[in-house]
């Protein structure tokens, strides 16, 4: 047994407030949980070794400035080491966006929160059961019906040297309504955190949703996004991950409503040593449901990528669409991939693909732009530049994808083509 | 139509007879005793016997498997027989006329063309009853070029320098649970060798068949190509009807040695069990080969039979420039599942795998494609392509995917896809306009489905596959 997940278990025992029933749960849970290992499926590729004993300090007080993301006009919520930092916060809210602190919650709200955070989030994931476990705090995000908030609400965890924080977001958006979340991971130092957020998109409602887990280095991180769909709602999502010593993400989307339509865009660039995990459920339960996901990935030097994306279609979710495209660049014979697409399906009148590939970059158009007078660092920055970019291109938030273009290239700069 | 669907679902199994030929039979029970005697019955050697008992201590040790997508009651391995000979075979015969003509019935209504149609095909063939191998016809003719194709026990006692260097040393007796088992209970199956250079003068082909009650199959099959030299090796199998389920845990285990090439083919068809699942046979079986320089081992497989399948014929391309192929349609109907696929483990610089598999899923059954393609460091220029595709037939199956891809070598390029879906409307309504009934529509557009397996597959068996997914499948239109 982890000496950690013991101090998680003890930790949560002396929290007491308004989410205890569900933390109750997730603890009689978590006390039958196995620590993964190399033959737990979830985990088969990703060591937990640098958690299994880890000590962290207590979250500090640290005074920590959160940059903004130029030419982005956000409502921001900010995190530091797990606590929430009200100076640092966007506090004028627009009409119809509710925003309230897990303390603060109403009792009116409380039971539909519950459920929601009962209903939304599996629970196979066994972070997700230590973030029940520990996370007091966090947001509860309510977006009126018919709505329309055009600022997207930006979500910062800010982490410093050694601290262990959980947080949990709860989204809701209500019939018609629509909505933009970023969710951001800052730091780059040894530490440790479980973000984990929950979105209920009601019926005829959108959300657009960015996840960038940018962490490097020795900074540690598991995490998930789970969705769940209504009647005609729509999810777009980008993620970006840039791969620590640990660094895992779950998204689960589950078309719980007809006519919901999905589409998942995903990246991940990985150098040096690090370690990115990407898993992506798909649950389609009813019926004429969409679903597009779109992974790239380009892994160089010593860096391991998995991926696993998990296609459910469900008895009753006939004349569903749903395709997953994994593409990957392994630049170095150090480097590893690891993918898995899976389908599991159980309606017959379906269209279904999933797709994987490995290779290295076109050596035949890394010659070509040699030959064109590009040096060859250049031309390969640019060739996986433009195998990247057509997925920043799709991204609905101009702003957001001008902020994360430099970034990009700056980590191509960095690796090198064998 | 549904009337139509549920008769043609509920059809009987038609090689589901019992032959009534008195059989030796082991009370049934699995401890050293019963190894032991399994091995004196075999006369075998000691090392023999010290391999099957070192085989049945890891087994004891080991954990069945539940990663698969299958789901059956636990298997009571004390229930099983462990040894099951046709009693007439006391003093083995020496050709066709001294074969129980009970068997050579058995095997007619079978169809399985033994005699003349088999001698003019030209197909040897070793047949595996229940536990113990019957007969292996033109052991002479394949003599002359040098081929030794016998019953695995009768090699382990005259050709003890093959089997020790190659039993084992590609699926070791701890490789999994069910072949740990197989190890230490194995009772016969069938040992080829193609000697340096030779071309096999004609396709070998083994049948098997489990006839008596309580028994399990544990057959172990051991071919080996030595340099530059090629085969083909066809499989059969059938199975009673029984209410109760029986155990088949067969290992078969592919040296493919420089510049050779072994096409396996194997057609599947034991007991599926009736419409609600009852009976039918487990058929859990750990087929692998391992290719040196040049090599090239092909995996053909047709998957009809069997209440629970769980089998991935696998490649270890070993040798630089070596290649595996897998080919397989998988057809499930009524209660059956099937966790099938491949494994393709490129070592090798320039090593190449293809993987075509089609599932097919009807009834109430789940079909699954399990599979995996790894790259190894040194797996300099290796290439993979995969392809999966399911077809469903009526809203009650599941056609699953779960293909595993590792790579560590930035020079392999791996690609894999897979689709589902089902017999499109647009499809049946053309063949129908045509003049086709719905039946012979639905058998032509599987059949087009497969082809591309259907043709690496030899011609008797081609044939044999293509008939036993018509019957399957005669009017499951939806």
């Amino acid at each position: 047994m982890s000496e950690w997940l013991n101090t998680v278990l003890s930790r949560a025992q002396s929290v007491d407030d308004w989410l205890s029933p569900k933390r109750e749960q997730s603890l009689a849970l978590l006390r039958d949980a196995k620590w993964p290992n190399r033959k737990t499926e979830a985990w088969k590729y990703t060591p937990l070794r640098a958690v299994e004993n880890a000590q962290f300090a207590a979250p500090a007080d640290v005074e920590a400035a959160v940059t903004a993301i130029a030419g982005l006009e956000s409502i921001d919520l900010v995190f530091i080491n797990g606590r929430f930092a009200a100076e640092q916060s966007t506090a004028n809210l627009p009409q119809g966006l509710h925003i309230t602190q897990l303390a603060d919650v109403s009792e009116a709200d409380k039971t539909w929160a519950l459920q929601a955070f009962a209903a939304i989030k599996p629970s196979r994931h066994l972070f997700g059961l230590v973030n029940d476990a520990l996370a007091t705090e966090g947001v509860i995000i309510d977006v009126a019906a018919s709505a329309k908030i055009t600022a997207p609400v930006r979500i910062v965890n800010q982490l410093s040297e050694n601290a262990e924080a959980h947080n949990r977001v709860l989204v809701r958006v209500a019939q018609q309504a629509s909505l933009t979340v970023v969710e951001q991971t800052i730091g780059d130092a040894y530490s440790f955190n479980t973000a984990f957020a929950e979105y209920d998109i009601a019926d005829d409602a959108s959300l657009e949703h960015y996840r960038f887990a940018l962490q490097t280095d020795k900074a540690m991180s598991v995490g998930g996004s789970h969705f769940q769909l209504a009647n005609r709602s729509q999810l777009n999502s980008t993620l970006v991950g840039f791969g620590s010593s640990l660094s895992r993400l779950d998204v689960d989307v589950t078309h719980g409503g007809e006519h919901a339509f999905a589409k998942l865009n995903a990246i991940y660039l990985l150098d040096g040593e690090e370690l990115f995990d990407l898993h992506s459920t798909i649950e389609h339960a009813q019926p004429h449901g969409t679903t597009e996901e779109n992974v790239r990935g380009i892994v160089g030097d010593s860096a391991t990528a998995v991926f696993n994306g998990r296609i459910h279609i469900h008895r009753d979710a006939q004349k569903t669409l749903a395709e997953l495209n994994n593409r990957n660049l392994l630049m170095s014979n150090k480097a590893v991939i690891n993918t898995k697409p899976e389908l599991e399906i159980y309606a017959d009148d379906v269209r279904c693909a999933h797709g994987a590939t490995i290779a290295e970059i076109d050596k035949k158009a890394l010659y070509y732009m040699q030959s064109r007078g590009v040096d060859r660092a250049q031309a390969q920055v640019m060739l996986n530049f433009g195998f990247i970019n057509e997925l920043v291109d799709q991204m609905p938030n101009a702003a957001l994808a001008e902020w994360l273009r430099p970034q990009l290239r700056q980590r191509f700069a960095k690796m090198e083509v064998n | 139509m549904t009337e139509e669907i549920n008769r043609a679902l509920a059809r009987e199994y038609e090689a589901g007879f019992v032959s009534d030929i008195e059989s030796e039979t082991f009370a049934p029970g699995l401890n050293e005793d019963v190894i032991r005697r399994i091995s004196a019955m075999k006369k075998e050697p000691e090392w023999m016997l010290e391999w099957r008992l070192k085989a049945y201590a890891s087994w004891l040790e080991m954990e069945e498997p539940d990663w698969a997508h299958v789901q059956y009651p636990k298997i009571d391995f004390q229930a099983i027989s462990y040894y099951s000979a046709p009693k007439s075979l006391a003093d083995r015969p020496k050709s066709l006329d001294d074969v129980d003509p009970e068997l050579l019935a058995t095997y007619e209504k079978l169809g399985i063309p033994l005699l003349e149609q088999q001698m003019l095909a030209g197909v040897a063939v070793d047949v595996v009853y229940d536990s113990v191998s019957v007969i292996t016809t033109f052991r002479e003719k394949l003599a002359e070029s040098g081929v030794i194709f016998c019953p695995i026990s009768e090699a382990i006692q005259e050709y003890p320098e093959l089997v020790k260097k190659y039993l084992g040393s590609v699926v070791p007796q701890k490789d999994n649970y069910f072949a740990a088992l197989n190890c230490a209970v194995f009772t016969d199956g069938s040992f080829v060798y193609i000697p340096k250079g030779t071309r096999c003068p004609m396709e070998l082909s083994t049948y098997f068949r489990i006839n008596e009650m309580n028994t399990g199959q544990f057959e172990r099959t051991l071919i080996i190509a030595d340099e530059g030299s090629h085969v083909s090796y066809l499989e059969g199998c059938t199975a009673p009807q029984r209410d109760e389920n029986q155990l088949h845990a067969a290992v078969v285990e592919l040296v493919c040695l420089d510049d050779a090439e072994i096409k396996y083919s194997t057609v599947q068809n034991w007991y599926p069990g009736d419409e609600e699942g009852k009976g039918g046979i487990y058929n859990f079986v750990t087929k692998r080969g391992v290719c040196h320089k040049n090599a090239k081992i092909s995996w053909t497989q047709v998957e009809t039979g069997s209440a629970v399948t769980w089998k991935y014929p696998s490649c270890i391309l070993r040798g630089d420039n070596s290649v595996g192929e897998f080919y397989s349609v998988a057809l499930t109907r009524g209660m059956q599942q099937a966790d099938t696929g491949t494994k393709m483990i490129h070592l090798g610089k320039n090593t190449k795998s293809t993987i075509i598999s089609k599932g097919i899923s009807a009834g109430r059954s789940n079909n699954s494609y399990r599979g995996l393609v790894r790259m190894n460091p040194g797996a300099e220029g290796a290439r993979n392509f995969t392809q999966c595709d399911s077809l469903l037939i009526g809203d009650k199956c599941g056609a699953h995917t779960f293909p595993y891809v590792e790579s560590r070598n930035p020079t392999a390029i791996v690609e894999h896809e897979a689709t589902t879906s089902k017999v499109s409307d647009d499809q049946m309504f053309l063949c129908q306009q045509r003049g086709l009934d719905a039946e012979k529509a639905v058998s032509m557009i599987v059949n087009g489905f497969c082809k591309e397996v259907f043709k690496e597959l030899p011609m008797e068996f081609a044939v044999e596959a293509g008939k036993l997914l018509e019957i399957s499948l005669e009017g499951s239109v939806g």
